[in-house]
């Protein structure tokens, strides 16, 4: 059928045709208003990208300064150096420049300035030098951004406490990274307007300062810092150890005013680019790693049987060099036996089985709440990223057996920073303080911050504390400890020799060797803590390997704080008597009949002895001897 | 025609008031938006490169002073003159077509030949070719409306229509051929083309331009950067992307006039192509919606007058214009907003570029003829 073409179809037609453009126009305004009402913001946000130059005004990070106000990380001036490719007008003169004055060659930096992007990094920490000169160049599209390079002073001192930043000046680590909120400040901005090229456009500029981070002062005094930091490098030159330690700490406070490690490595050189070598270095392994302490947690079982009464003075212990426990035989150091000892002498002479029968007689309730009480099991909640709570068996599954090596430092493991705040409680009157490193934080020069003590606990009386300190005493005057005795200084403290485990076996001929010590003893100030990480050789007891470079730190100390000495007349000197061929036992007999103190290695005939037989040696050294058979 | 239409008509002619006032004002204010928006959107890219912030705008003001002497013109000249005409029209277009595809006499842009260089002006081919193209089918489908039912009596003008097409695609300019096919259908559907027919031509166009699309690498590139611009922000997204911070900044009552910030060289053809996403960002979706307000009421006038229209002829003229300036506009907005893949075509009337002021202007003024011709009882009927 033909159709007609009338007008009045044309009409309709016409009519449809605008309800078509109609229809299509409310369309698009759909869709405009996704665009600018929906997504309108998020759009926003990435065009601002390209419509300001953005300069970063990056605030100055604050200093850290050791106690007594010594630099030890601040910032110097350094600038970042970036091109904005479309920007740059003359290419060739700019590559040549930039190849000058950053020692970049020619093809390199045109090739940089021909990337196809808005924005290229050329430098990064360039000294104040090479960005005047590329400054003075004039060049259009380059430009240096001031960016703060962290420098520390004392190189590699205190450098696991202080730890460091990345390059975009962002705490990571130690001080640096647990502070980091403190220290950085608030990075300012200067936004202007800018076209595609970003030449300026002459609107709006705004601009936002910067807030400098605050400056922190560590309780580390720079002066024991360095006599810590001498005594560690030489420990681990002399006895060619893994690593050697020290941590002075504050008693009073709780406060740590040195802590040294050796290897270290310098903070103005860190090895970035080898991660595994910097973890190991920059790793804090006195606060974060535990490790058995051995002897010098006998300190807190006489304190515990002290403090409960389970122990005096008129109290006799017997050593027949082995104690049977829940019939496993436990052995002494030293196998001959120390005999019939009162408590004094048991601590002088660090006699495992005395403090097996003190731990036994506590019962592992009171023996547990008193280690409870030290920290141990606990984190100090120092202000150090990583800390270690230590490891201690649930009490519910303490043997017998346990209760007893746990009474000489075994079956338990503690961190270093555990070890020393401990002592320091048991010393100092009693009272358990949290230790730290932020002693205060100021700003512009005003102390907005400072911190003061916060005790923890009070795990043992004054008198008992009193009592301790006498018989820690005893052990550097006439005991294990006396390598760190210093001439008119009252020192007390305590050794430890612990074997390693590796793989949950013991590690033959690895050991931890260490000295914790107290000084002045009557009113103590400071104790410091000595470790010897697998000493070589056989001389590998604490008192010989640990004792000396504690007694070395504690002289210098008292020379540095003007301690009064009391005149003490010259120790007697002897000469080491003739012991080689001698069977051990007999040598110990009569080295200890000349006033020595005599650490052993072995059994059967004396093969060798330090010091050798002729050398003078005063009364109450202690010397050591080696059997012809291995234990 | 009769004597007493004649009459009628020179009376009307007399007095100019008789034109559509409404139409009249919303063109003109057009007009002027545009040159406010053209200053806003180059004056930067304008200081920048010649040295006078005005010079877009200057050059906006003469298109839309010879927009307004074409408009004049031609709503003096009785449309039906136009009629006679049609056949020099359409072959002048073909011509003018072809000339820009000469190498040395079409100037060439952004690789693609659309500019003819006239000494004072440019002239752009394809916009005029588009307003012949309209008169030219307007005459052909009032004379042979009879038998626009049939496929014998719209091919020979779809003919006409395609030689055009291939000829703007060969600049190449795929946004004004689509434009010209779009008004095409739409008048052959005003002229009584039978659904059925154009169902029948819609699907090998579908196919056809598919085609287009995948034998120009340019052409495929530009389509997924539109699927995905955010995938190539840098090369084929990026236009699109600037076109949308644009939008987006804008939001609902925009930045404010003369404040937009993608002006500063990061929206290109900021003042061209891509002046309605500068409207969208200084004046927000408010004044898109004004905006796109002012060409539906100008399309609903010029329906208007094709209604009132004395003859089919000035029926068509009308039709086919409104039609015109729907599609460009359609497409255009469609373009900045990211909904077909981007393709340089004007806005009309607002737009910078002379060649499609005078002739949208003269498109205008064709349908003010229309209008002033028409039948008194006819208007006072509807």
């Amino acid at each position: 059928m033909r159709q007609t073409n009338s007008l009045t179809k044309t009409l309709k037609r016409l009519f449809a045709i605008f309800i078509a453009i109609t229809f299509l126009f409310c369309a698009l305004f759909v869709r405009l208003f996704v665009l600018q009402i929906l997504t309108g913001g998020e759009l926003t946000r990435k065009a601002a990208d390209q419509w300001y130059r953005d300069l970063p005004l990056v605030a100055e990070r604050g200093n850290i300064y050791a106690g007594g106000g010594e630099l030890l990380a601040g910032s110097e001036k350094a600038y970042d150096i970036y091109a904005r490719p479309n920007a740059v007008t003359e290419k060739s003169r700019a590559a040549a420049v930039l190849s000058d004055t950053l020692g970049i060659s020619i093809t390199a930096a045109e090739e940089k300035l021909s990337e196809k992007r808005s924005e290229v990094t050329l430098a990064r920490k360039a000294s104040a030098e090479t960005a005047a000169d590329i400054d003075e160049a004039g060049l259009s599209g380059i430009y240096c951004v001031a960016s703060p390079k962290r420098t520390y002073p004392y190189g590699s001192m205190l450098s696991k406490v202080i730890g460091f930043t990345n390059i975009d000046g962002k705490g990571q680590n130690g001080i640096e990274g647990y502070y980091d909120k403190y220290l950085s400040g608030t990075d300012g901005y200067l936004y202007a307007d800018a076209d595609i090229a970003g030449r300026e456009t002459g609107g709006s500029i705004s601009y936002v300062p910067a807030v400098a981070g605050c400056d922190l002062t560590l309780t580390v005094d720079a002066d024991i810092q360095s006599f810590a930091e001498s005594a560690v490098m030489a420990a681990h030159a002399e006895w060619q150890a893994k690593s050697c330690s020290a941590i002075v700490m504050d008693v009073n406070t709780g406060g740590i005013a040195a802590l040294a490690s050796y290897p270290s490595y310098d903070l103005n050189d860190i090895p970035r680019n080898d991660i595994e070598l910097l973890n190991l270095l920059s790793k804090n392994m006195l606060i974060t790693d535990v490790y058995e302490p051995g002897s010098t947690f006998k300190i807190f079982t006489t304190a515990a049987a002290l403090e409960c009464g389970v122990a005096n003075d008129s109290s006799r212990y017997y050593c027949g060099g082995s104690m049977t426990v829940d019939g496993q035989r436990i052995r002494c150091w030293r196998s001959a036996g120390h005999g019939s000892q009162d408590l004094a002498d048991g601590v002088k002479n660090s006699c495992n089985c005395v403090f097996m029968s003190l731990a036994l007689s506590l019962g592992t309730e009171r023996f547990y709440d008193a280690i409870e009480k030290f920290g141990f099991g606990s984190k100090t909640n120092i202000d150090f990223f990583g800390e270690s709570a230590g490891i201690v068996m649930k009490e519910e599954n303490v043997k017998t057996v346990d209760l007893a090596r746990i009474g000489f430092g075994q079956a338990i493991a503690v961190t270093p920073l555990q070890l020393i705040t401990a002592v320091s409680a048991a010393v100092n009157g009693g009272t358990l303080y949290e230790p730290y490193f932020l002693s205060k934080v100021s700003s512009d020069g005003n102390v907005i911050y400072e911190h003061t003590p916060k005790v923890v606990g009070n795990p043992i009386t004054p008198e008992t504390s009193s009592r301790l300190r006498e018989l820690l005493v005893g052990v550097v005057e006439s005991g294990g400890g006396s390598k760190a005795q210093v001439s008119g200084i009252k020192i007390g403290g305590k050794t430890g020799t612990a074997q390693k485990y590796e793989n949950g076996a013991i590690a033959a001929g690895k050991y931890v060797s260490s000295f914790v010590g107290f000084a002045p003893a009557d009113d103590p100030e400071y104790a410091v803590l000595f470790i010897v990480d697998e000493p070589s050789g056989y001389t590998y007891y604490g008192s010989l390997t640990a004792a000396p470079y504690a007694g070395r730190i504690f002289s210098r100390i008292a020379d540095a704080e003007g301690w009064q000495r009391d005149s003490v007349e010259e120790a007697e000197m002897i000469q080491m008597p003739d012991t080689i061929g001698m069977d051990v036992s007999d040598a110990v007999k009569l080295l200890e009949s000349r006033g020595l103190v005599v650490e052993t290695e072995g059994s059967g005939d004396v093969k060798s002895s330090v010091p050798i037989a002729g050398d003078l040696v005063a009364v109450g050294d202690v010397v050591f001897v080696r059997g012809k058979e291995d234990p | 025609m009769n004597g007493k239409s004649d009459f009628l008509f020179r009376e009307r002619t007399d007095r100019l008031r008789e034109i559509d006032i409404p139409l009249a004002v919303v063109t003109v204010l057009m007009l002027a938006f545009g040159v406010v928006m053209v200053y806003s959107a180059s004056s930067y890219n304008a200081e920048l490169n010649y040295g006078n912030e005005f010079f877009f705008m200057i050059k906006q003001i003469i298109g839309c002073v010879g927009g307004l002497v074409s408009m004049t013109a031609l709503t003096k000249l009785d449309y039906r003159r136009l009629h006679k005409l049609r056949f020099v029209l359409i072959i002048l277009s073909a011509v003018l077509l072809a000339l820009v595809l000469i190498p040395g006499v079409g100037m060439e842009n952004y690789g693609a030949r659309r500019w003819l260089n006239l000494g004072f002006m440019t002239l752009q081919s394809s916009e005029v070719a588009k307003i012949c193209f309209v008169i030219y089918a307007a005459a052909y489908m009032s004379k042979n409306y009879g038998k626009m039912t049939a496929v014998r009596g719209w091919l020979p003008l779809a003919a006409v229509g395609c030689v055009l097409c291939v000829l703007i695609m060969l600049e190449p300019s795929m946004s004004v051929t689509m434009c010209v096919v779009f008004v095409m259908l739409t008048m052959l559907i005003m002229g009584g083309m039978r659904i059925m027919h154009l169902i029948f031509v819609l699907v090998p166009l579908a196919a056809l331009a598919v085609i287009l699309i995948l034998i120009e690498p340019y052409r495929l590139a530009r389509l997924l950067a539109f699927l995905d611009p955010w995938s190539s922000p840098l090369e084929e997204g990026y236009q699109l992307l600037q076109s949308y911070y644009g939008l987006g900044a804008g939001g609902l009552f925009g930045v404010g006039l003369f404040n937009s910030r993608q002006k500063y060289l990061f929206l290109p053809f900021a003042e061209s192509d891509f002046i309605f996403s500068v409207i969208g960002e200084e004046l927000g979706l408010i004044g898109c919606a004004l905006v796109m307000l002012g060409f539906a009421f100008m399309i609903y006038r010029l329906i208007r007058i094709a209604k009132n229209a004395a003859d089919r002829f000035g029926c068509y003229l009308s039709g086919g214009m409104a039609a015109l300036i729907g599609i460009q506009v359609a497409i255009n907005i469609a373009v900045v907003s990211g909904c077909i893949p981007p393709t340089g075509i004007p806005l009309p009337f607002i737009s910078s570029g002379s060649s499609a002021l005078v002739a949208f202007c003269g498109g205008i003024g064709i349908c003010q003829s229309v209008r002033l011709r028409s039948h008194v009882s006819v208007r006072a009927v509807l």
